[in-house]
Formats: C-alpha cells, structure tokens, sequence
C-alpha cells in the first residue's frame, strides 16, 4: 500500500501485485449486484423445478414434438371421421354441390394438376403427364367414390410407382371436396 | 448531501462507494454545441416518428413486415430469402462507426445514439421543467416527502410512464403496420398478447432506463462504449482541457496562473458525472455540455474561447493532428469495400423472382417416342404492382418441345405461382442431358430474370 496517499478517501489499493500491476478495491454497482442475485435465485428455482421435484418440464424438443403430435392427431381423427361419415352416396352428393367442387378444385389445382393435367386428361398441350387420366371413367383401382377417396387419401396399392398417400399434406375434408370435383368431371 | 462529489479517475462518480447509486443532476448549459444537438436531436426524434408514416412506394419508409416476412426500405422490398444482405448492412454499419470512431471519438454517442437523444431531449428536459435546475432538483431528491414531492414526482413518472407508452408504440409499427396497430389498441390486449407483451415489455424498459438507470447504460453496458478504447489514438478528435493553457488553476487575480479558473462549471454541466480536465475518460459520450459551460466562463472572464474543445490528444499538447494513420487508411478500406459489395449486390437484387424446380418423383419418362422431363416453374413478384412476366426458352436443341409456358403471366401484388411445365425430346434426337434456361422479361421494371436446369434421360447406352 505504498501509493494511496495519491488516491482519493474513499478508494483503496490492494496489496496484491503482479508484474507491478496492482487493482483497486471497489465494490461493483449495487445493481449489478443484484443481475447476479437474480442469477442465483434463477439457478435454484430452475434446479428444484427441472432436477429435484417430481413435476416434469418438456423441454423444447418434447414441446415442438408434442404440438406435431397434436396436429398429426386432430388431422388423424378429422379424417377418420370424414370417413365414417361418407359413403359413396354422400359424395356423389358433394359432387353436385358447387360450393364442395369449387372447394375441391382449388385443392387439385395446387397437388394434382400437375400429374394429372389440367384439363384431368394427365396431358399438358398433348403432350403426357406422369398421371393416369381421370375424365374417361376408367378406374385403376376401384370406381366407387369411397375406393377413389382411398387412394388419394392412402396412395396407390403399388408403392413402388404412382400415386402418393396425401393423407399428410391433405385434410380429411380436403380429399372429400377433391374427390367431389373429379367425380362431377365423369363423363354420364 | 447538497455539495456535489468530487469526481476522480478511480471510481465512478454515479457509483458510492458502498456500491449504492449516486444521481447526478447535471446543470443547465447553454451554447453553441447545446442548440445544435437539440436542433440535431429535435430531427432525429421527427425521423424515428415519422418514417412508419411517410409512403414510399406503397409502403412505409421503413418497415419490418413481421406479417408478411417481408422487410421495406425506401421503396426497396426485401423477403426473408433476401436476409443475407443483412450481414452486409450490419457489418457496413459496423466498419462506419469504427471509422467515425477512429476519426471523432464517441461522436455517435453524443450527438446521434437513440439512448442519448430519448434521455436528454426528451425525458431530462421532462425533469428539468418539473423538478426545476441541478439545486432544486437535488434539495428535491433529499426532501422529506410533503404534498409537493408526492405530486412532481407522480407528475413526472406519470409522464416518463406516458413518454415511453409512446415510444415503444412508435417501435413497434415498424414491425406492424400503422392500421393494424390501431385496430390491435381498441381491441383487448388477451387478442394480441404476444403484441402487448412485447409493447409492456419495451415500455417498461424504457421508463426503468431513462428514469433511473440512464448514464449507467453508457458508462457499464454498451458494448460500443467498451470497445472504443480500441478505437481512437491520440490523433482521434475528442473533448479534451487544455492543460498546457488552464494549468495552474487559479482566481484571475492571481499570478502565475493559467487560464482555467477553476469553477468547475465544465464538472456540473457533465451528463455522466466526470471531470474532463484529468483527460479522456471511458465515461465521456462526447455530449460537448463542457465545451459550452467552459466557453461561456471563458465569454466572462475575457479569455479566448477553446480551453475544453474539440481536438486530438496530440492537438491538446500542441502538436499537429495527423488525419493519415494506418488504421484509418484500413478502416477507409474496409468501409470501401463494404460499400462495394453491398451496392453490388443491392444492384443485382431483382423485385421479381425466377426458379425452375424438378418434379418430386421420377426424373424422367422415357417411352418408345420421347424423353420427358416434368418441371415445375415458380414465379414470384416482389413489387407493389401487377407484374408481367414474358417468358421465353432459351438454349433448346433441336426437336425439343417445352409445353405448358404461357408467353405471359400475370402476378398481383407480392403474389406467387407455380406452372407445370413439360419438356419433350423425340428419342431418336436425344444424344444426351443438356442445359435449358428460362428467361424472364419482367415489367414494370423491364428487366430480365432467367434459371437453368438440366434435362435429364437415360444414358445414351440404355437408349440403342
């Protein structure tokens, strides 16, 4: 403490030297103090809720998992009741709703128009498209309503080739209004 | 404690020593630099006000469509794929401020920083019209509690309280626009929690800030402030005391002493408590209050105007301020460079946007005729009017047919779209992949976009 002479009342220098640098001995700021308590307070709160008592906290990855569980589950349940409900009768029926085949149009013009063309003939100006047509009443896999339902919904029997399932990018009432649009385009 | 601390280059001033915070109550100052930085400051409150309200193409001047994911800068829009030029900006903001650094010191600090010009012109002169002059204000602080203080003092955090509802509502429509905030303030705040969270937030931050954290944010948070030191040299302009001129301090009348009377006028006025004569101090933000204090006393004791101003270390000790040293030759260099590349890339940034995609699935179809390739063609605008693109093939060799391409497609607003696209090459002319481009001519604007993609088919072996 040879220097303090120097400095002022309140402020004092510490013995501790290295290399000739020595260090004042000051407090911090009360309120950065406090940050630190805050800190503290902080770890204990979150190690008794996280580590010590019996309740369990998701942690982001349990969060985002859960809100996708959720979603596949109100998607799972919204189709399966879709299904219980339709019969083949009914969806003749939304097929002759304009409001359904609007509805289902909008829906093919963003998945399927592009395999199955435009105009449902899986051609392009002529040229072939990687679809089957669906305006010659031709049914590779069944004709009835329910059977197109389930494989838009579920995808063709042959995994290897073809149709999708769209089950996950398509809502239960999604397919239904889709399916109303192709059907009302069958030749009578 | 109405005799002010004495400050020291130990110690904070704003900091007792039993860590406890000491409330500095600078004194009025008039002057030159005082009425410039209130006229300057008086400006910069107008522009943060007003750029969310000034159209300009359609959109704010500046607008952060939190929304939409889109961001508008003086008529320019950017989507969030366009981020990227965010690191340029930043580190083009960045490389500026070290060279208004290296040149000026904390000029930025003084004079344009948001914090400075919410605490001294707006809330400080709050304070200073309630509570009266640095002495009222401290006899106030140390007053018992009567019917007066009660009232200036809910008066005066009633109107901090009011000042930063306010400010943290003009934040917060540059990320929402100006209708939806109003609709969002008639409307309870539970529909819009997230909203009125973040307004709660920033107004609470705001009033805790400027009502009693103040110069403790420049002096211990701000990052820019800590790195400064690496910044400026003694060729750097700061504020700085003549000692060669003041030294020694003394009345007038005296012999033998310097210019500097000692009335420590420079200390009172000083916003984050320090003396300027014991040199330059990680404290000072560059606000100039000393300059003006010391030239008025200057003014009145018949001496020349300049004891505290603006100069470099070297300048104060007589010597000759160098602009050329090797860090502003590098940061000139940096900050050119930085110019550069932004501006380049911001040249080459197109408000409309063209992008062929290959089909999920099979690659390609091959039948006894033709090779197909199904493509998807994604078209998108980013303009604030109807866009028309013409688009037209390039690069096709012979017997190629592309189908599904209209010659031109229409886009409203923002809008965007995806075309099925077919390419048809005869089997008997396929010799193998090749590359095909999409042009673009867009309008308004008439300028061209274009992407590539390969056509693709089976090796010219499977073929024969």
């Amino acid at each position: 403490m040879s220097k303090n002479d120097d400095l002022p009342d309140d402020v004092t220098l510490r013995d501790h030297e290295y290399d000739g640098i020595q260090e004042y001995d000051q407090k911090l700021p009360n309120w950065w103090l406090f940050t630190f308590y805050i800190t503290i307070v902080w770890f204990v709160v979150a190690w008794l809720a996280y580590y010590q008592l019996p309740i369990h906290l998701p942690d982001d990855h349990e969060r985002l998992n859960g809100r996708l569980a959720l979603i596949e589950e109100r998607k799972r349940t919204e189709l399966e009741g879709m299904l219980a409900s339709l019969t083949n009768e009914s969806l003749r029926e939304m097929s002759e709703n304009p409001q359904h085949t609007a509805a289902g149009r909008a829906v093919y013009e963003a998945k399927c128009l592009a395999c199955h063309g435009p105009d449902l003939s899986a051609t392009l100006n002529g040229a072939p498209l990687p679809g089957v047509p669906l305006d010659d009443n031709e049914w590779k896999y069944g004709s009835t309503p329910l059977d197109i339902m389930n494989i838009v919904t579920n995808g063709s029997p042959d995994v290897t080739k073809g149709m999708i399932p769209w089950k996950s990018q398509l809502s239960g009432s999604e397919i239904a209004q889709v399916v109303s649009y192709i059907l009302n385009h069958q030749p009578q | 404690m109405l005799t002010a601390k004495k400050p020291n280059l130990e110690s904070l001033t704003s900091i007792n020593p039993d860590g406890s915070r000491y409330f500095l109550h600078p004194a009025d100052v008039h002057g030159k630099y005082t009425l410039w930085r209130r006229l300057f400051g008086a400006g910069l409150l107008a522009v943060y006000v007003l750029l969310p309200w000034i159209p300009v193409g359609g959109h704010p001047a500046i607008f952060f469509n939190l929304a939409e994911l889109r961001f508008h800068f003086f008529g320019l829009t950017f989507f969030a794929e366009d981020l990227w030029i965010g690191f340029f900006l930043l580190t083009g903001l960045g490389f500026g401020l070290f060279y208004v650094t290296a040149l000026f010191g904390r000029l930025w600090c003084g004079w344009a920083c948001p914090y400075t010009v919410f605490l001294e012109h707006v809330y400080r002169r709050i304070e200073r019209f309630i509570d009266g002059d640095s002495l009222a204000r401290r006899k106030l602080d140390t007053a018992r509690w009567n019917g007066e203080k009660i009232f200036k003092r809910l008066l005066k955090h009633g109107l901090f309280i009011l000042i930063s509802l306010l400010i943290a509502h003009v934040f917060i429509s540059y990320f929402v626009s100006l209708p939806r905030l109003y609709e969002y303030m008639q409307q309870s705040p539970l529909n819009h929690a997230k909203a009125f969270g973040v307004m709660v937030f920033l107004t609470g931050s705001l009033y805790f800030s400027f009502s009693w954290f103040r110069e403790q944010f420049c002096i211990i948070l701000c990052p820019y402030g800590r790195i400064q030191s690496t910044l400026t040299d003694d060729d750097t302009i700061v504020i700085g005391y003549d000692e060669g001129r003041g030294e020694p301090r003394g009345k007038k009348s005296d012999p033998g002493t310097g210019d500097c009377i000692a009335c420590n006028r420079c200390v009172q006025v000083c916003p984050t408590g320090i003396d300027i004569r014991n040199g330059l101090q990680l404290e000072c933000i560059g606000c100039a209050n000393c300059i003006d204090a010391c030239n008025q006393v200057m003014d009145k004791t018949g001496r020349p105007r300049g004891l505290i101003r603006y100069d470099s270390s070297r300048g104060l000790a007589g010597k000759r301020t160098r602009f050329w040293r090797p860090r502003i030759a590098l940061y000139t260099a940096l900050m050119c460079l930085g110019i550069a590349v932004l501006g380049g890339f911001l040249t080459g940034l197109r408000s409309a946007k063209i992008e062929l995609i290959r089909m999920p699935g099979q690659p390609f179809y091959v039948d006894d005729h033709e090779v197909r390739n199904q493509l998807r063609l994604h078209l998108a605008t980013k303009q604030s009017q109807a866009t028309r693109f013409r688009i037209s093939v390039s690069d096709l060799p012979d017997g190629a047919v592309v189908s599904g391409i209209e010659d031109a497609v229409i886009l409203e607003p923002g809008e965007e779209t995806m075309k099925t696209v077919l390419i048809r090459m005869p089997v008997e002319r396929y010799t193998g992949r090749f590359q095909v481009t999409f042009q673009a001519r867009v309008s308004p604007g008439d300028f061209a976009i274009s992407d590539s993609i390969e056509f693709l088919g089976p090796s010219a072996y499977t073929l024969e």
